[in-house]
């Protein structure tokens, strides 16, 4: 068979002991600046492209990669450990892997998320493998109008991200498109909202917002109810989940592979929406949805496999493509292009070596990952025992210097605080921020898709439903939205009898 | 006695930074007004490397992204002028940028001590692969015949595929429906499945799509054919007179930078564009380097005049018309 | 209104006004939905075939206002628990620490901004230790310088008033 040949190929390129330490190199220094807020693998990544310069193309490749897919593991840390997303993909393992963490039980949210990444891990690699370049064509069925439905989906899924009133979360939402809208017009090149303040032209980052909104909000309402906070830090829990933990992960892990796979092959970024949907999947499917929020470990397994089983496979568009569906892909072209291969369709016919042996390193990548972090898991609960006085001035210091870096901007440094007020007083006011997040990654993409599917139908709406995968799209978010919508129509009256 | 000598150590070490002979005697910082990654970084990362040979000492890129270029290259402008803050700015900041943004706080052509041209990255005219013309002379034919009819991408205002895409337009004499994108990659997802007809971009974005026919390619607009795609004819071969851009990039250091630290900087530039690794590396991306009188920086101050002088009324007018 | 309107200190924080967190919230969203609307307002709208920049801030931020006002009449009929005060000192400390370290990483640079960022910041426990806050914040500025600055190769200004 032809996938054989060309993964013993794969394989015979990665397992040099060259490709085998630049591919462990590249997991730890991924690990590393995944955990610290902030650093994210695209500063990281540009930085090291020079040192990789002496490196042959494979070579270099394989070890960019794993600091990409290394990045997303350490960045589920941060998430569990001190709720703060590093990317808008990790906004849902703080759901509840950081409560998970406060009731004790981070060891088996860790241990979880890596186990989880590790298997979706394997299966996007033989999925890249066999399915990629056919399932390219299918990607190519995706125009703006198809985008945005479905985007229309993932602000369905949002709703379900909440804890508590559906109508707050909503209300998230529509806050999170609104702060989306800020920032240059995309056809006029108009100034919208922006106060004036240079910064804002490209609209409001998301590390400062994220980290702002969820880290240092966090740290505020800790500090406010003291006692919430050392009744978790005395039990420390197990360091790695329990057998009955990991049966009740497998189907979440199963169906979150199979969800974050799917969209990581679209090339307009559609594993940002991987995690949300298997979360909602996880949550519709519970027999008790009321966990989620409170430490289901389904809604850790599920989301943290989607994502990464995404990470993975949007590598498709690019090597098949030759289209970055991120910004971190976006650089992967360009460290091609430095090394001498041009990126496209080509890649795999002219280059097969490097494609293979890619897809090959990837499954390397992520058993050392594991190897890595498994361990890791002690030394990261051992962390949460230190003093809150001391830990949270400690988390204030990483983030400031992490904010301060990614674009040596001092602005950004002093929207996280204002970002930090703004959601300490949402929380206040019994707002959740996940919403809000997921309102805003959407947002961006939302209104350039709208925008553009208008012009390109000439202003008729009839477009979103007359494209067939469009017309599908909008009809799964109507039946979802129904379905989300009657539970809570059931539980309201159950509560008014209970009175 | 004692008091003499603490006066001259003192005088000394006051003194030593008026010997301007040491530079450059710290690291050196230049500011890429745009993320990690793209390709005025990479540019500037690839000739940063051998700079730092020549120099003596670091030469560390810092990514100031925003506003089209301009929030780095304002900053960079307003560093002190002693050789230890560069910039590299590129078309859209020291060419596009006065036309398209009004308060913009700095002039290209007054604000800089420009030290040289980096690399020039050539652009293509595509269109998508069952584009009905065949050359460039039927192109500009059915464009002028589809009128509004016709979809024309590009990746942003203030990207080089809208500054360069909006002269051809003004060129032909074409007024396309525009699509803006939020970068070349989905603009070109949707070009390669027939969404939108035609774009302007640079050869290195576009190179591999070619060879691959997954798009079409009418003319480079260069005066010469690249080695990169030597089938392709120049945008004067095929029919346009006066449709000759690239996407330059290049080093600027703020007004008032020492005569002699110019000189060292440039001299520096030029040996790392000479630089076998560097060269090999600027030429796989497609980019052509500067040779002899293109280099330096009286060619660079009369490259910024020129172009400034060429995209202001077409990008004033074009914008002017879409609001 | 006269003075005897006005009700006996004992009476007021109880039964005569409670500002439920759902009025709160309704009324803030709302709040931040006018300020937006003020903002987007002069944005031309367009039309659909080419939608002009204000369309959809000015849609969204309609939405968002409607709902929030839906909101706080809801709570102001069904009432809802009271809100909480807020714990001025956390944020004062915290929200101070960050901008603190804004205005002295470029100009001081981390190896001043570090410390005087987390000793500030350590203030927002009532559990702070001085001696300790200080001692912990050296120690881990040093860390940072070498782990961002050195092990990373950030371009982060360690040393800037030299």
């Amino acid at each position: 068979m032809d996938l054989i040949s060309n993964l013993s190929l794969g394989f015979g390129v990665a397992f040099t002991v060259q490709n085998i330490f630049l591919c462990f190199i590249g997991c730890m220094i991924g690990t590393l600046v995944g955990v610290l807020p902030g650093v994210g693998p695209v500063a990281t990544i540009a930085m090291l492209l020079p040192i990789t310069f002496g490196l042959d193309p494979t070579g270099a490749l394989i070890m960019l990669a794993g600091i990409y897919y290394g990045a997303q593991y350490g960045g589920s840390t941060t998430a569990i450990l001190v709720n703060i997303p590093g990317e808008a993909t990790a906004v849902v393992t703080t759901l509840d892997g950081h409560q998970m963490a406060k009731q004790g039980r981070a060891g088996a949210a860790l241990g979880v998320a890596a186990l989880g990444s590790f298997f979706a891990g394997c299966v996007a690699t033989i999925f890249i493998a066999a399915m990629g370049a056919p399932l390219t064509k299918l990607a190519q069925l995706f125009g703006p109008a198809e985008y945005f439905s479905l985007m229309v989906m993932g602000l369905v899924f949002s709703t379900v991200l909440a804890r508590g009133s559906i109508f707050k979360a909503l209300l998230m939402v529509f806050l999170g498109l609104l702060l989306a809208t800020v920032g240059t017009d995309l056809e006029t090149g108009q100034e919208r909202m922006t106060l004036g303040i240079q910064q804002l032209s490209d609209g409001v980052d998301f590390a400062p917002l994220a980290m702002g909104i969820f880290g240092f909000a966090e740290i505020i309402r800790n500090l406010e109810n003291p006692e919430a906070r050392d009744v978790v830090r005395g039990k420390i829990g197990k360091l790695m989940p329990s057998w009955a933990e990991i049966k009740q992960s497998v189907p979440p892990v199963l169906r979150g592979t199979f969800i974050g796979g799917l969209l990581g092959i679209l090339p307009g970024n559609g594993a940002v929406l991987g995690p949300f949907a298997s979360y909602t999947m996880e949550k519709k499917l519970a027999k008790d949805p009321s966990r989620f929020g409170k430490g289901a470990i389904e809604g850790v397994a599920g989301p943290e496999a989607a994502n990464n089983a995404g990470a993975q496979t949007a590598f498709i568009p690019l090597l098949t493509l030759g289209i970055p569906p991120n910004a971190v892909m976006a650089l992967m072209v360009g460290a091609m292009t430095i090394h001498g291969i041009i990126p496209g369709p080509q890649v795999m016919t002219k280059n097969p070596d490097l494609f293979w042996g890619m897809i090959a390193s990837m499954w390397i990548g992520n058993a050392m990952l594991v190897i890595i972090n498994l361990p890791l898991v002690g030394m990261w609960v051992k962390l949460l025992k230190v003093p809150y006085r001391l830990m949270f001035p400690a988390i204030m210091i990483f983030c400031c210097i992490g904010i301060y870096s990614i674009n040596n901007s001092v602005q950004d440094v002093y929207f996280t605080a204002f970002f930090a007020l703004l959601g300490y007083i949402l929380i206040k006011l019994g707002f959740e921020p996940a919403p809000m997040l997921l309102g805003f990654v959407l947002g961006k993409l939302m209104e350039e898709k709208l925008r553009q599917s208008l012009i390109l139908s000439r202003g008729s709406f009839m477009t979103f439903v007359e494209r067939p995968v469009s017309g599908v799209l909008l009809a799964v978010a109507v039946i979802m939205l129904v379905i989300a919508l009657l539970p809570s129509i059931n539980k309201k009256r159950d509560a008014v009898f209970q009175e | 006695m004692k008091k003499i000598a603490l006066a001259a150590a003192i005088a000394a070490i006051v003194a030593a930074p008026a010997f301007a002979q040491t530079y450059p005697n710290k690291a050196i910082t230049m500011i890429v007004p745009f993320a990690a990654g793209g390709p005025t970084d990479i540019v500037a990362r690839i000739v940063a490397e051998p700079m730092s040979r020549a120099l003596g000492q670091t030469v560390i890129i810092e990514n100031v992204a925003g506003a089209g270029g301009t929030t780095g290259i304002t900053r960079g402008a307003g560093a002190a002028a002693d050789g230890y803050t560069l910039m590299m700015g590129h078309m859209g900041t020291h060419g596009a940028a006065p036309a398209l943004y009004p308060n913009l706080k700095y002039d290209p052509a007054k604000d800089f001590a420009p030290i040289g041209v980096a690399a020039g990255t050539p652009i293509i005219i595509v269109g998508k692969k069952d584009h009905p013309a065949n050359n460039l002379k039927e192109f500009i034919e059915w464009a002028k015949k589809q009128g509004d009819k016709s979809n024309h991408a590009h990746a942003g205002i203030g990207s080089v595929s809208h500054s360069t895409g909006i002269l051809l337009n003004s060129i032909m004499g074409t007024k396309p429906t525009f699509i803006p994108y939020t970068g070349t990659g989905p603009a070109l997802n949707d070009m390669m499945s027939g969404q939108v007809d035609y774009m302007t971009d640079q050869i290195v974005n576009l190179v591999g799509q070619i060879n691959a026919g997954t798009v079409k390619a009418f003319a480079i607009a260069t005066a010469a054919r690249s080695p990169a795609l030597p089938n392709l004819p120049t945008t004067k071969e095929a029919g346009i007179d006066g449709y000759e851009v690239s996407a330059w990039n290049a080093v600027f250091a703020p007004k008032g930078t020492p005569a002699d630290v110019v000189k060292k900087l440039e001299a520096a530039l030029n040996s790392a564009l000479d630089d076998a690794g560097a060269k090999k590396r600027l030429d796989d991306l497609g980019a052509v380097s500067p040779v002899g009188n293109d280099r330096g920086s009286i060619a660079l101050q009369k490259l910024v005049e020129t172009e400034v002088a060429r995209w202001t009324p077409v990008l004033k007018a074009a914008m002017a018309a879409s609001k | 209104m006269t003075d005897t309107d006005i009700p006996a200190p004992e009476r007021s924080s109880a039964r005569s006004y409670r500002l439920t967190e759902d009025i709160a919230a309704g009324l803030f969203l709302a709040l931040i939905a006018a300020f937006f609307l003020w903002q987007a307002w002069d944005l031309p709208l367009g039309r659909l075939r080419a939608m002009g920049p204000g369309m959809l801030p000015v849609s969204i931020a309609a939405i968002l206002g409607a709902g929030g006002l839906m909101l706080a009449l809801a709570a102001f009929l069904k009432g809802g628990p009271i809100l909480t005060t807020p714990h001025v000192r956390g944020l004062f400390f915290i929200l101070g620490g960050i901008i603190l370290f804004g205005l002295l990483i470029r100009t001081m640079g981390l190896i001043v901004a570090g410390p005087v960022a987390m000793i500030f910041g350590s203030f927002a426990t009532s559990e702070v230790r001085p001696v300790e806050a200080v001692i912990f914040a050296l120690v881990m500025t040093a860390f940072c310088i070498l782990l961002f600055k050195y092990a990373l190769g950030l371009p982060i200004p360690v040393v800037a008033f030299m």
